[in-house]
């Protein structure tokens, strides 16, 4: 068995870049999404924006400093290997960054800036240009070049491991669609949270918003995760011996215990417990907080060993 | 241009004979003085297999090291272009542009990649590219006291491991992972 080359650092990188793919989405949804007043979830669509670019940069990071020679990190972009999922997504991580820090720009509150600028010192004034008066009109333009960006930082992930066609336990293109719609929904569940955790507290429409996406997102995660067990079983005996990994292997607890029973259907049972005035009787939702942010956390850790497990799992399976 | 002026462009191949093996390691320590290869590491291996019962038993040795692919994994999914492959089919990293990000190590559906922790970068059998290119056989090759490995081109009809793979049986690793092995194993 091949000692595992990727630890804590790259499941930490998978985790967040994953969180900001998923904090740019909603928040470039809502940034289009309008009912007969104007931008109908304008709270979503700017705190999305101002956290997206910080998990992505910290991930980054940490992926920097994973390498042999993390110096070395720029020979990344003086080329470009169309055959190397890593060379196409440290392309995309480039672009979205860039795209998530321009959003946070055109994003930032109408105070925020003037006061930054204020308080520069003289010989950098220069650098006033950026409280423009029309940065809110790149809000959506930005949303709309930053989508497709987050959906390939989202499903990237999952194509770096799936791509490797020596590691059975990784070798379907499931784990791309799963490493999807789990990134966006750990998006929606920091928005859960951090919407929660401000002073107004999560209104109605914006908790309906969030929970009906989450809901979803949850939903497809659970049906990508259930046949990717079912075809893994009815692969080859590689493939089959691969899964036993987490049916009765090291990683079985970790996988259906923390991951799939706490980290996916306990909280989409919460989430779904919270939305039954609005499916049943189309009355307001008003979340509780406690429950809200203890779903959304669990979101969080589901995300978090999803990744743990694929990435150790999938390192520790070999062709028989 | 080559195939026009009838230059055939070689195709460099390991022929084994696994059952002359007597896992004496020779191959593995020759290799370790000719790359200098950390403590620890090792570009080539024996992988050992027993069974059978007191007194029916057996034991076979294999030996392994980078297959060099015909289709290789890892160059494929290098994101600087380090991992390459030379036209003669040598699978090789040019230690300048390696980042050390170890996706090549987790590609090689042989585990023949390793992380060097003195140089921060992946290594791996270059085959003795080095000597190969001075006309000499590899070190594994040459010091191996009962000829389990025949190096050698199998684009050169005359060779002897064209003539072993033409006139034995014999079988590659692992062929569904689709990197088309050059280490054929005589049966």
């Amino acid at each position: 068995m091949p000692e595992p080359r990727w630890g804590f650092l790259i499941v930490a990188y998978l985790f967040l870049g994953g969180m900001s793919a998923g904090l740019f989405f909603v928040s470039a949804l809502a940034t289009y999404l309008e009912d007969g007043r104007g931008a109908a979830y304008s709270r979503v669509a700017r705190v999305g924006a101002l956290l997206a670019p910080w998990p992505v940069s910290l991930g980054s990071g940490l992926l920097v400093f994973d390498l042999g020679h993390w110096f070395r990190f720029y020979k990344l972009f003086v080329t470009f290997q169309w055959h190397s999922p890593m060379s196409i997504g440290a392309w995309l991580l480039a672009g979205f960054s860039g795209i998530t820090l321009a959003a946070f720009w055109a994003w930032l509150p109408e105070t925020t800036l003037p006061w930054l600028v204020r308080r520069l010192p003289k010989r950098l004034r220069f650098l006033s240009f950026v409280d423009h008066p029309s940065r809110g009109r790149w809000r959506r333009p930005l949303a709309m070049a930053g989508l497709p960006f987050s959906i390939g930082v989202g499903i990237y992930t999952g194509v770096l491991l799936g791509a490797v066609q020596a590691r059975p336990f990784w070798n379907t293109n499931l784990v791309a669609q799963m490493f999807l719609f789990s990134a966006l929904s750990s998006g929606c569940a920091v928005l859960i949270l951090a919407l929660g955790a401000s002073r107004e507290g999560l209104d109605h429409s914006d908790a309906k918003l969030l929970y009906s996406l989450d809901i979803t997102l949850l939903v497809l995660e659970l049906f990508i995760v259930l046949p990717y067990v079912i075809h893994g079983k009815l692969s080859p005996l590689s493939v089959q011996r691969a899964l036993d990994l987490i049916l009765g292997g090291p990683f079985t607890v970790a996988f259906w215990g923390v991951f799939f029973t706490l980290g996916l259907v306990l909280p989409l049972a919460i989430e779904l417990w919270e939305m039954r005035p609005v499916l049943l009787n189309r009355a307001p939702l008003h979340p509780g907080r406690l429950l809200a942010g203890v779903s959304a956390a669990l979101v969080l850790v589901g995300g978090f060993t999803l990744r743990y497990v694929f990435v150790s799992a999938g390192q520790m399976s070999t062709f028989q | 241009m080559r195939e026009r002026l009838g230059i055939k462009r070689r195709r460099y191949a390991l022929a084994v004979d696994a059952r002359k093996c007597i896992n004496c390691k020779a191959c593995v320590v020759a290799c370790k003085a000719e790359n200098d290869v950390p403590l620890g590491r090792f570009r080539n291996r024996i992988n050992e297999e027993s069974g059978g019962a007191f007194p029916r038993l057996r034991a076979s040795f294999e030996p392994e090291q980078c297959h060099h692919c015909a289709s290789p994994s890892c160059v494929r999914v290098c994101p600087t272009g380090a991992s390459y492959q030379r036209s003669d089919g040598l699978v090789l990293v040019e230690g300048d542009d390696c980042i050390g990000c170890g996706y090549c190590i987790i590609a090689c559906p042989y585990d023949a990649r390793f992380f060097n922790e003195q140089t921060r970068i992946v290594e791996k059998c270059t085959m003795c590219a080095h000597r190969v290119d001075a006309g000499k056989p590899p070190a594994c090759v040459e010091t191996c006291p009962t000829r389990v490995r025949v190096f050698g081109d199998l684009a050169d009809s005359g060779s002897e491991v064209r003539h072993l793979l033409d006139s034995r049986r014999s079988h590659v690793k692992q062929p569904e992972t689709g990197n088309g092995p050059h280490i054929h194993y005589l049966d």
